[in-house]
């Protein structure tokens, strides 16, 4: 979709004012490219997931520049008039807990996106359905989310996420409620999707089995962010 | 774009449906309770359509004959046939009283009706659903069907047996009493005659009164107590208006000539309507504004839980940017479907329900419109409250810490 | 594209709606104003009516004898109570003379002494009649004056004017003791004819004033039935027409009878004429005067006409007439009633014919735009 996935530069998050401010993100630098996906690590507190807010455009954040493919979303403020398009058609979501619409069954939950972004039932299902079928849950296209499993759910929520080819995807702890063997089999999937959609995936995780994964990791702590490219990081 | 309320209400239909019959049961009570205060009128406005009268002649300064008693000779009518514009004129006394029926009673009011030829007599009940009209002078009936005589019943009034020959339906006092026609005779000497022990008081205390017991004067004392037992009064004089005559034109003229106090049928729904229901019915309004709040309250309180519901789901909507149109949309399209529901299972509930009630409930097609505009609009107003909440839920929720 | 638990999703929600909305159109369209009235209907007939006249009376006795003193008295025995039959000429009781027998006894005195005075006065003519004709005589033979002679004859005279008075005064005594023996014979009280005494108003001891009735004796076998007939439909009551009677006292026994007379007049005040109705056998035991009686007279059966049940008839603005069903329509015809009998019956003289069909009852008033629909009888009517 892009040649330049997401950059972040410099970006500063305050809470607050005067005396009581507290300065939640400090300085964060990161780069993912389209196809890559990367993990950003760091303990309670240490800032994640308001950086998360900030990338998912739900908080504002106080300074910096983040840049979207080609385009500047914000440099010491939004330069993207709607952020709720931004949302949705530049930023995919996948969570901890999947958040299926429960009563929307497993194509409708995917086309949903498309559908808001005003694409045809219709095109938006077809779409839909191309991806679950790349994601191999198409035998379940029709069944409502509450029948499927925990892994089924989340590549039911990977699919939503990737629904719209954003540039980004954004990740929030998608193994947490998976045992190992199905938590890499989620980090596959990522890794496939990023290649396959050219898409840049922030993976936002602590845990453990999957962290050695990742090629490239941020770590963040207090507000600040470290780059970490380790040896045996390679994953097929 | 696929209908997210429509996704929502069939997804969890039978929580929702339930919901809706819950909802529908409630207005269905305020239904009734609109339709108890229309029977009350109507109940008033049969009094006077059954009666065929154009004009109420009673007892000067009253009210009467129903908000109050009223009292006149019984040969007014004859001086008010032979003024101008009058067709009809008869005479009708009414009682409420407890009519005895075997071992039990009934309240009932009587209504003595003169006799006339056929259809032309106002007072006479203007349509039977089975038997026959008075044919006989005395001790025959016609009984509303609510009093829960049958035809051949035998009924008891004062110390007379009358036969039920006729029944009437929706013949009711403005209490909703069902009527019993009698012949005026009867009825003028049930409507004075008093116990058979009273009698025999009153005669032993005309008797020890000097003034009517005078020894030189013999047959005075039977011509006291005969004129006591006597009654040539009646309570109105209902009159019909020849084509094309003013009523208050003629109620004026009567007015002013017979010095007797005139009712046009105007004022006549206003004396029934405005002062002898007027409590009641307020007080059947007052309940009936409770009922409505009370009925908005909980229809708020429903569409604000399911919202409470879907929290989640809305901050995941939000984040993944849906338009705050949609969101709203979806709410409120579920409120007034939960309000349709509820209003379809309100109306049949209380269609079956008030011919329960002992008295008439009349439901209205307009009470009913106007009641499906007051349920949508409930729904509405409370689904705002709902949507206010859900617009202010922060998209940031979905996204966890 | 449908797969199956959407399905069944739908057909659940279907068969809940569905219902339901079928109901509350059914519920808008059959109860309120919008639902149509349930009517029944009859077939007018060509039939004689026999019309009757239905009227309430009382037992009374043709004639009722009130039996009193003539003069202020107080009653000194009283024979008979009331139920005892009694024979002409029977005496039931007296007056207490007081001092009638007294006066009596001195009127026969003072006739008496009218005796003695007509005795004398008979002696005083007998001897100036005896005088007058001795002078006579002697005054013809000249031995007295012819004026002596005079003076005898006007004694004579004298004599005899006192005699004359002296019988009137006889003839006076008498009469007053037989005045006063009469009166005193007429403290009895006398039953003129045979009967029952009715009433027994007073007791021994009472004092009462002359005409005041004591006893009341009625003849039981000329009781009768005053009867109350409403003018309206009298106009055929007449004399020698049957009737039935009722007593009060025994309801379901109708008993035959006549009618008497016809009162030539009518009661202003309650507009009903009254007529006398004989029993032509009196019942017995005896109805008592006074007890109530319902009447029925049945007046000669008219000629064969449409009639229509008397629950037919309605008012529509000023007319009376029925509601006829023609080609699935309901029209308002004006009739002109005739006579109508006791069941309910009504002849119609104008305005239909036998074999309409003409609406009997129904559920609420029809109006001309009333939709209907016809039924065997009316909803809440058991049989």
């Amino acid at each position: 979709m892009s040649g330049h996935g997401i950059r972040i530069e410099g970006l500063k998050k305050r809470y607050g004012s005067g005396d009581t401010a507290v300065e939640a993100l400090k300085r964060v630098d990161m780069q993912v490219a389209p196809g890559e996906v990367v993990g950003l690590i760091g303990p309670s507190g240490s800032g994640k997931s308001t950086l998360l807010k900030c990338l998912g455009a739900v908080i504002d954040p106080t300074a910096g520049r983040m840049t979207l493919g080609d385009e500047t979303i914000y440099e010491d403020g939004w330069k993207v008039r709607d952020l709720r398009a931004l949302r949705r058609d530049k930023i995919g979501f996948v969570f901890q807990a999947p958040y299926l619409i429960p009563f929307l069954d497993v194509t409708d939950n995917v086309a949903l996106l498309p559908m808001l972004a005003g694409v045809a039932n219709s095109e938006a299902r077809q779409r839909a359905l191309d991806l679950l079928t790349a994601l191999d849950v198409q035998h379940r296209a029709k069944a409502m989310p509450s029948r499927l499993s925990g892994g089924e759910q989340q590549r039911v929520a990977i699919a939503r996420g990737l629904v719209n080819r954003p540039p980004v995807i954004l990740a929030d702890e998608p193994t947490a409620p998976l045992d190992s063997e199905r938590a890499m089999a989620v980090i596959r999937i990522l890794n496939e999707m990023a290649r396959k959609y050219e898409t840049a995936i922030i993976v936002v995780t602590h845990d453990e089995k999957i962290i050695p994964t990742f090629k490239r990791i941020y770590h963040i702590r207090d507000g600040v962010t470290h780059e970490e490219t380790g040896e045996g990081r390679a994953f097929a | 774009m696929i209908s997210l309320a429509g996704r929502d209400i069939l997804h969890a239909w039978g929580k929702f449906v339930f919901t809706g019959v819950g909802l529908g049961l409630l207005i269905g009570v305020t239904l009734v309770m609109a339709g108890v205060y229309r029977g009350m009128v109507d109940d008033g406005r049969a009094l006077l359509d059954n009666s065929g009268a154009d004009l109420w002649v009673v007892q000067q300064d009253t009210l009467g004959p129903y908000a109050e008693s009223s009292s006149l000779n019984d040969d007014v009518y004859r001086t008010l046939l032979a003024m101008p514009g009058i067709a009809q004129a008869a005479n009708v006394t009414y009682l409420t009283m407890q009519v005895r029926k075997e071992a039990s009673d009934v309240r009932a009011m009587v209504v003595g009706i003169a006799p006339g030829p056929l259809g032309s007599t106002p007072g006479w009940p203007p349509y039977l659903v089975a038997g026959r009209q008075i044919a006989r002078a005395h001790y025959e009936a016609v009984a509303d069907i609510a009093s829960g005589f049958r035809l051949g019943d035998s009924l008891r009034i004062r110390r007379n047996q009358y036969t039920v020959v006729g029944l009437t339906r929706r013949m009711v006092s403005s209490s909703g009493d069902p009527m019993v026609f009698i012949p005026l005779k009867d009825a003028q000497e049930a409507q004075f005659l008093k116990g058979n022990d009273a009698i025999w008081q009153s005669r032993r205390r005309t008797e020890a009164n000097p003034a009517f017991n005078r020894p030189g004067v013999p047959g005075l004392l039977d011509a006291v107590i005969a004129s006591q037992s006597a009654n040539a009064f009646v309570n109105a004089v209902l009159v019909t208006l020849k084509p094309g005559q003013a009523p208050d034109a003629a109620a004026e003229s009567i007015r002013r000539w017979k010095r007797l106090t005139v009712y046009t049928r105007a004022q006549m729904e206003g004396i029934l309507v405005g002062k002898l229901i007027a409590t009641s019915s307020k007080q059947i309004s007052m309940f009936l504004v409770i009922l409505a709040v009370v009925s908005a309250a909980i229809v708020a309180f429903i569409i604000y839980t399911l919202t409470m519901d879907k929290i989640r789901e809305i901050a995941v909507l939000k984040l993944i940017g849906t338009r705050n149109r949609t969101i709203a949309g979806m709410i409120m399209q579920q409120a007034v479907a939960l309000g349709v529901i509820g209003f379809v299972v309100g109306k049949i509930t209380a269609t079956f329900a008030a011919p329960m009630f002992p008295k008439y409930v009349l439901l209205m097609p307009l009470d009913t419109v106007l009641g499906f505009f007051a349920v949508l609009t409930i729904c509405v107003l409370a689904s705002l409250i709902a949507i206010r909440m859900a617009l202010k839920v922060d998209p940031a929720e979905a996204i966890g810490g | 594209m449908k797969s199956l638990p959407i399905q069944r999703r739908t057909l659940g929600l279907l068969a809940v709606i569905v219902p339901l909305l079928a109901l509350f159109v059914y519920v808008g369209l059959r109860s309120g104003p919008l639902a149509p009235v349930a009517v029944t209907v009859v077939k007018v007939e060509a039939r004689a009516v026999a019309p009757a006249l239905f009227g309430i009376g009382t037992v009374e006795a043709r004639y009722t004898y009130k039996i009193g003193p003539t003069y202020a008295g107080r009653i000194k025995r009283l024979d008979v109570h009331v139920g005892d039959a009694v024979k002409a000429g029977q005496v039931l009781g007296e007056s207490d003379p007081v001092d009638l027998d007294d006066r009596v006894r001195s009127q026969e005195s003072a006739s008496k002494r009218a005796m003695a005075g007509l005795r004398e006065a008979e002696a005083r003519q007998g001897y100036a009649l005896m005088q007058a004709r001795r002078y006579e005589k002697l005054q013809g033979a000249h031995w007295v004056s012819e004026e002596f002679a005079a003076t005898k004859r006007q004694e004579l005279q004298i004599a005899e004017a006192v005699l004359s008075a002296a019988r009137e005064d006889m003839a006076r005594a008498l009469s007053d003791r037989d005045a006063l023996v009469t009166q005193r014979n007429n403290l009895r009280l006398v039953a003129p004819v045979d009967g029952v005494v009715a009433v027994r108003d007073a007791d021994p001891g009472t004092t009462v004033v002359a005409g005041q009735a004591i006893l009341e004796i009625i003849d039981p076998k000329t009781l009768w039935l005053n009867v109350r007939f409403d003018q309206l439909g009298a106009n055929n009551l007449a004399a020698g027409l049957p009737a039935h009677l009722v007593l009060r006292s025994r309801a379901g026994q109708a008993l035959p009878g006549k009618v008497l007379r016809i009162e030539p007049m009518a009661d202003t005040v309650t507009e009903e004429t009254l007529a006398k109705v004989a029993f032509d056998t009196l019942p017995l035991p005896l109805p008592p005067v006074g007890e109530l009686a319902e009447v029925t007279v049945d007046l000669p059966a008219l000629p064969a006409m449409p009639v229509v049940p008397n629950a037919a008839i309605r008012r529509q603005g000023e007319q009376s007439g029925v509601w006829r069903l023609v080609d699935g329509q309901l029209n308002f015809v004006a009739i002109k009633q005739g006579a109508s009998d006791l069941n309910g019956f009504v002849q119609v003289r104008d305005g239909l014919k036998a074999g309409d069909r003409v609406v009997l009852y129904s559920e609420k008033a029809l109006t001309a735009r009333s939709r209907f629909h016809i039924v065997e009888r009316i909803a809440g009517i058991s049989k």
